[in-house]
Formats: structure tokens, C-alpha cells, sequence
């Protein structure tokens, strides 16, 4: 983190100078700088005021939130909200909510990652035949939209009798079914000189050998980022844990955030919005540790390894 | 890397096994099977609701099991958005859940597509039920749903605001002149404080309370409209004094304290609404006590009131315990044990054994003593909504509040919902 932020924070004073450098006097410069971070935090703080707003609210009462009440932070300032968040729904505790989105979330993690890998290897390295057809299927399951295989995909999972377990929710995982991710590391092995693999061939290694010792530590940055991408959108899918899980005590936390709002009878915003709050932390977490490494993956070809 | 012939050849293995797996889709139905002690059946039940109506959910559902040792019931929960997405896959696939909680509005879509269990062919009480309400269950006949609770239009009001105004409560027998008057009073005494109400004529079940009023029928049983455009227009012209000022709030104002309404942000003195949305709009007013009246009419002996159905419970066709799914739904709506655990938060309950049962207290019974007191006035129960209703429902919303925005005059705003009521009328048809 630190080692991030030092070049960010100089970043302007360095280029600064570049253009002109001869007609600004030293206190222009410095009030470009000044009126550039002033524009800069003011920006900010307009992105992040939802974010603000869902903090400060989550500590008010239910009635003051939303309606007319226009002020961010209440007078009747509370924790009842994180203490109705936490205490479940329906006899299901928020922290097996919890549990649950971290099983799905870790699963899909490792699967995709076990799976897209091997697949870009496949795709990158490996000439067999039909593999531009394979490719360009793969590349194709990308321009459907999910909402047109939900249905052929749940009469699958039925019949099966899959319905209500996790494994319709992980099995695309394992199986390279994301071929966002497979695509992206299919291009981040072709930024990798094949020298090395041909290095490696000399020497007599085999495809295992190559794919695990060659391959896999120089991808790291296309790991990290297929982590980092994974974990968020399987935290926060609501249609596929909807659609296939019926137990409550399976349910992971976007299914159970909405059940805080109720068309029918009164809503709780408070604890919902407490709840998000509990929600947003482990992908805030989850991305403060590994962001230096995501513009690094999609970007980097590799070359420096 | 991808060519045309490529993609060609995907789409066609995908239309293929999309072909395959319809072919898959009918499943096999056999029928009644029942279970003992010993061997209990197990039934699926699934509701919408809240974190409040799981918990008693729950509780009923343990006392049917303890009364009921040979059936075990599942129970399932999500929000209402998500429960119709999940039911249309479930439909689609051919695993709708044994008993399921039901919307009105939903009834004869899922119905007409023979999704729902006709229950007149199973054994459910329905004796102590009035006569009057059971027809909004049927379609053609058949009966798919039992409904569980009432609701009725009432007019709600905030007594601590109108007497800090020093405005006298109504007793809900006034015309629509008087409610105007009424509306403009709370509006001009606070100065702009608050607001009379949110405009009426916005509201679909307004419309049609006072068409009713009016002895004018909403939708013909071919399924057509049953009034005119002009019927339509005189109805948006009776607010059409009032919009703009502070009688009724602006529908910017409303937009910004959307998801909640005026009233329960304490912007307006009143909302015509269900009586069933007390519990809600005191939680989000914060208000110590909300009153109920009957809604204004220009004919005294025809207020143009009716019970509907807050909610039903439906059964799938394709469910292999039938008698264990109909002596749960007999369960759910007739046993006043299970009346005492809900109270009103599914609405008042329908039937009068389970009403008979309950011990009502403090807001339940303001809603309770609503639908008696309104009892003399009451009309048949509306029959389920033609499919598509909700889309109706929601373009007379929005098309009402262009008319206050001031985008579209009467005229303009009546053509336009019968342009999109006759396409969708005629798409469903």
C-alpha cells in the first residue's frame, strides 16, 4: 500500500515541470497544484457521498432515513441497526449469511482459477485441432446474456436434482465456464516470450511441467486480477443464489439484504443499510490487499518476467 | 479469431440443445401421495415477506407439524421482486414449490397457463368464508386461490397534524368536494409545513372504487375495458383545481422521498391507500397513531368499497401431495391459532373462524374495526386482474404523474393510457 501511494502523491510536482517550464514562475505552478487537488478532492467526495451517505445512515434511526431527513448525520445517533442486522432473519444468524457468501465466493475463487488457467494454457500454447473453433465458441458464450440461459440452466440443475445445493452456482466455475477469465489469461500467455516454454521443452519438461512451473508463477498478475474479479462478482450475485438455493440457512447476504426490505409490510432501510454496510467490508478488504495488483495483471505483457 | 462460420455453428448447437432440453421440460405427475407418522411427507412452502412474517411463518408452520405428524413442510422465503423472478424460472422449469403464497395480480397469468392446482378439486373449508370474496380467487370456474386476508381502500390521516393545525378530524362521509376542501385546508393552514395528500387520481384503485361509485365496471368479463375515455377524464379533472398547490405535493417532491411515501416521511396529512399498510407507515412516520375513513363519494349509500385479497395461498399443478398440500392451505387460512400468531400482517384474515380467533389489539384492531364498520357498504371482490395488469396499473401511475408535472393536459394523459391499455389488452388477448 505505502509503496503505491509514495509515486501517486509526487506524481504531479514530477510531471509538472514538464511542459513550460520556463514561463510559469514557481508560485503559478504551485497554485495549478493547489486548484488541481482542490478539483480532485471535490470530485471525490461527490463519488464517494453514497458511500458516506450508507455509513451515516446505517447509525440513524428508521424513521429519520431517506423521507425529507435531508442531514447526514442524526442527532439520535444508534447501533440498534448493526444490532437487528446481526440478529438474522427467520432464525437464519447473519453470520451463517456470512459463511455462506464466503463458501460461494472462495469456491468460485479457486475454481475459476484452476479452470481458466489450464483452459488458457490450452488455448495459448497448445495447437490442436478446432482450437480456433473452440476459441471462437468460447469468445461467443461471452455475447449471450445470462438471463438467456437461465432457463435451459435451471432445467438442467432440476432434472438433476441440483436445485438447492451449491453446485450450480461452482460447477461453471470449475469448468472454465467464465470465458471472461479464460480470454484474459489466454492473452496475458501470449504476452509471455515462448522462448521460455521452448527452453523448458528443450530441457525436456512436458506440458505439466511447463503449465506448473513456468507458466503459472509468471501469471501471477493475471491470477490475482481473475481473483480479485472473481471473488467481487460471486459476493455480489443475487439472480444465480436466487434462482437455485431455496433453503434459508443456504441463502448467502445479497438474498438476505432484501428480505430487510418489504414491499408488503414495513421495510427496515436501517438494517438494511447496516447490513450493507457488514457486507461491503470483506470486498473492501478483499480489494484494498490485492489493487495494486489489478491494472498490473490486465495490463503487463508479461516481458519484465 | 472469430469468423462467421464459427458463430454460425455455435448458435446452432445452442438452438439444438435448447430444442433437447424443452422436450426435458415436462414432468412426470402422479397423484395424492400421503404419508404417516412414521414416514412424513415432505411439502414445500414459500412465501414473500420480511424478517417479521418469517418468524411467524415459522411458528405456524411448527404447529400445523405438530398437529399434522404424518406432513413436514419446508419453508422458504424471499422479497417480493425476487419471488416472481424465481416463480417464472420455477414455472418454466417445471418445479413450482407445493403451496405458495400468492398476489392477486399473478393469479391469472399463472392460472390460464395451468401452472396452479385447480383447489375446488381438493378438500378445503372454505364455509366460513364470505361469499362475496371467493370469486377473486377463480378464474373460469376453476378455483386457484384461497385468499388468506382482506384489505380494503381506506383514507389515512394523522390526528396529531390536523389538530396542531387546529383542523376538526373527518368522519369519512364526504364527497369528493369536501375531501378537496379538505385537502386544500391542511395545505393552506400549515403555511406549506404539509401537504393535503398525494394526488388520488394517481391511483389505480381509486379509479376504480369510484367507477364502482359510479356503477360503472372496470374491466368487462371478456376481459375489455368496461369505461370510456371519458369516464377517464372526468376522473383526472377532479384534481385538476388542485394540482399545484399546496393541497396536493409535488410530484418532484415525491420522486426525491421515493422509496418512501409522502405520508410516511410526514410530508402530507393524508394518503388514500389499503388499509393494510398501517404497520408500515407508522414504522417510517415515526407517528404515534394513524386513523382510518372511509374514501369520499358523491352517493352516500354507495361508497364503492370492496374486500380484496391482500394475499392467497395457491398450490402448484404439479405437486405430488395434494392432500398434504390442501390440508396445509386449510391450515393456513381457517385455524385461528394460526389467525393469533399473524394478526393483520397478512391483512385481516378472511375467514371468519380464524378472525373469530384472533384477539386484536392497538393498530390491528384500527384496521380490523375499519373493515367492520365499512361491512354494510361492501361490494363482490374485483375477479383476478387481466395478465398484464400490473404493467396497467403502473402506466396509470406514471401517466398520472406526467398530468401533475404538467407534461402532458387531461386529454393527452386519457389517450395515452388507452392507447397502452388497448395494445396490451389486445397482446393478451
Amino acid at each position: 500500500m505505502t509503496t503505491m501511494a509514495t509515486p501517486t502523491q509526487s506524481a504531479p510536482d514530477a510531471t509538472a515541470p514538464v511542459y513550460n517550464p520556463k514561463s510559469e514562475s514557481a508560485g503559478a505552478k504551485r497554485a495549478k497544484s493547489i486548484a488541481f487537488h482542490v478539483a480532485a478532492l471535490i470530485l471525490t467526495a461527490i463519488v464517494l457521498y453514497p458511500g458516506l451517505w450508507m455509513i451515516a445512515s446505517a447509525f440513524k434511526p428508521n424513521s429519520e432515513i431517506g423521507g425529507g431527513n435531508t442531514s447526514l448525520w442524526s442527532e439520535n445517533f444508534s447501533l440498534d441497526n448493526f444490532v437487528t442486522a446481526m440478529d438474522g432473519i427467520g432464525g437464519v444468524s447473519t453470520l451463517q449469511f456470512f459463511t455462506n457468501s464466503l463458501v460461494l465466493a472462495i469456491g468460485a475463487v479457486v475454481g475459476t482459477i484452476l479452470s481458466a488457467s489450464v483452459s488458457a494454457y490450452a488455448f495459448a500454447r497448445i495447437k490442436f485441432p478446432g482450437r480456433g473453433l473452440f476459441f471462437g465458441m468460447m469468445i461467443a458464450t461471452l455475447l449471450l446474456p445470462f438471463h438467456v440461459v437461465i432457463i435451459p440452466q435451471y432445467i438442467i440443475f432440476q432434472q438433476l436434482g441440483l436445485v438447492d445445493t451449491y453446485i450450480p452456482l461452482l460447477i461453471g466455475k470449475f469448468l472454465a465456464a467464465d470465458a471472461f477469465f479464460v480470454f484474459l489469461m489466454v492473452q496475458f500467455m501470449r504476452g509471455l516470450p515462448a522462448e521460455l516454454d521452448e527452453a523448458a521443452r528443450i530441457d525436456g519438461a512436458g506440458h505439466v511441467r511447463i503449465f506448473g512451473s513456468i507458466m503459472l508463477p509468471l501469471m501471477k498478475p493475471a491470477l490475482i486480477s481473475t481473483s480479485i474479479f472473481s471473488f467481487i462478482w460471486s459476493w455480489n450475485d443475487f439472480l444465480g443464489p436466487l434462482l437455485y438455493l431455496n433453503t434459508p440457512e443456504k441463502y448467502p447476504l445479497p438474498l438476505a439484504l432484501r428480505l430487510f426490505q418489504d414491499q408488503t409490510q414495513s421495510s427496515d432501510y436501517g438494517a438494511m443499510i447496516a447490513m450493507s454496510v457488514l457486507a461491503l467490508l470483506p470486498v473492501l478488504i478483499f480489494f484494498l490487499v490485492f489493487q495494486r495488483y489489478i491494472v498490473e495483471g490486465v495490463s503487463t505483457q508479461g516481458l519484465k518476467g | 479469431m472469430i469468423n462467421r462460420r464459427h458463430f454460425l455453428t455455435t448458435v446452432a448447437v445452442g438452438t439444438a440443445s435448447a430444442g433437447v432440453l424443452a422436450a426435458c421440460g415436462t414432468g412426470s405427475s402422479t397423484s395424492g401421495q400421503t404419508g404417516s407418522a412414521e414416514n412424513p411427507v415432505t411439502i414445500n412452502y414459500t412465501w414473500w415477506g420480511n424478517d417479521d412474517r418469517a418468524e411467524r411463518t415459522r411458528k405456524a408452520i411448527a404447529l400445523f407439524e405438530s398437529k399434522n405428524p404424518d406432513i413436514k413442510v419446508n419453508g422458504n422465503f424471499t422479497d417480493f421482486a425476487g419471488y416472481w423472478q424465481k416463480r417464472a424460472t420455477e414455472a418454466a422449469g417445471g418445479g413450482l414449490p407445493d403451496v405458495m403464497q400468492w398476489d392477486l395480480s399473478y393469479l391469472r397469468d399463472y392460472g390460464q397457463r395451468n401452472q396452479l392446482l385447480d383447489l375446488s378439486t381438493v378438500k378445503i373449508n372454505t364455509d366460513a368464508f364470505e361469499k362475496s370474496l371467493l370469486p377473486s380467487g377463480q378464474i373460469k370456474g376453476k378455483t386457484y386461490g384461497i385468499p388468506t386476508s382482506t384489505n380494503a381502500f381506506a383514507v389515512y390521516y394523522d390526528p396529531a397534524k390536523l389538530a396542531s393545525l387546529g383542523i376538526a378530524e373527518p368522519d369519512g362521509t364526504w364527497t369528493y368536494k369536501e375531501f378537496n376542501d379538505f385537502l386544500t385546508e391542511v395545505g393552506s393552514k400549515s403555511n406549506g409545513a404539509l401537504f393535503g395528500g398525494t394526488d388520488y387520481t394517481g391511483v389505480w384503485w381509486m379509479f376504480n372504487v369510484w367507477l364502482r361509485q359510479n356503477n360503472i365496471e372496470a374491466f368487462t368479463s371478456e376481459g375489455k375495458l368496461g369505461f370510456t375515455k371519458d369516464d377517464l377524464k372526468k376522473w383526472w379533472n377532479l384534481t385538476a383545481g388542485l394540482r399545484g398547490t399546496p393541497a396536493i405535493v409535488s410530484e418532484e417532491r415525491v420522486t426525491q422521498l421515493a422509496p418512501k411515501s409522502p405520508f410516511g416521511s410526514n410530508v402530507t396529512a393524508t394518503e388514500v391507500t389499503w388499509d393494510n399498510f398501517m404497520a408500515g407507515y407508522l414504522g417510517d412516520s415515526g407517528a404515534k397513531e394513524l386513523k382510518l375513513v372511509p374514501v369520499p363519494s358523491d352517493d352516500p349509500d354507495n361508497l364503492g368499497l370492496f374486500l380484496k385479497p391482500s394475499m392467497l395461498m395457491v398450490a402448484s399443478a404439479k405437486t405430488k401431495f395434494k392432500d398434504a398440500a390442501a390440508r396445509f392451505i386449510d391450515f393456513m387460512v381457517n385455524d385461528p391459532e394460526v389467525g393469533q400468531i399473524f394478526k393483520t400482517s397478512r391483512g385481516v384474515p378472511a375467514s371468519k373462524t380464524q378472525r373469530d380467533g384472533t384477539t386484536f389489539e392497538g393498530t390491528d384492531k384500527i384496521v380490523v374495526d375499519y373493515e367492520t364498520s365499512i361491512s354494510q357498504y361492501l361490494k363482490d371482490a374485483p375477479e383476478p386482474p387481466i395478465v398484464g395488469f400490473g404493467t396497467l396499473e403502473s402506466s396509470f401511475k406514471r401517466i398520472a404523474s406526467d398530468l401533475n408535472y404538467g407534461k402532458l393536459d387531461i386529454n393527452g394523459a386519457t389517450d395515452a393510457w388507452f392507447k397502452e391499455a388497448e395494445d396490451l389488452i389486445k397482446q393478451n388477448a
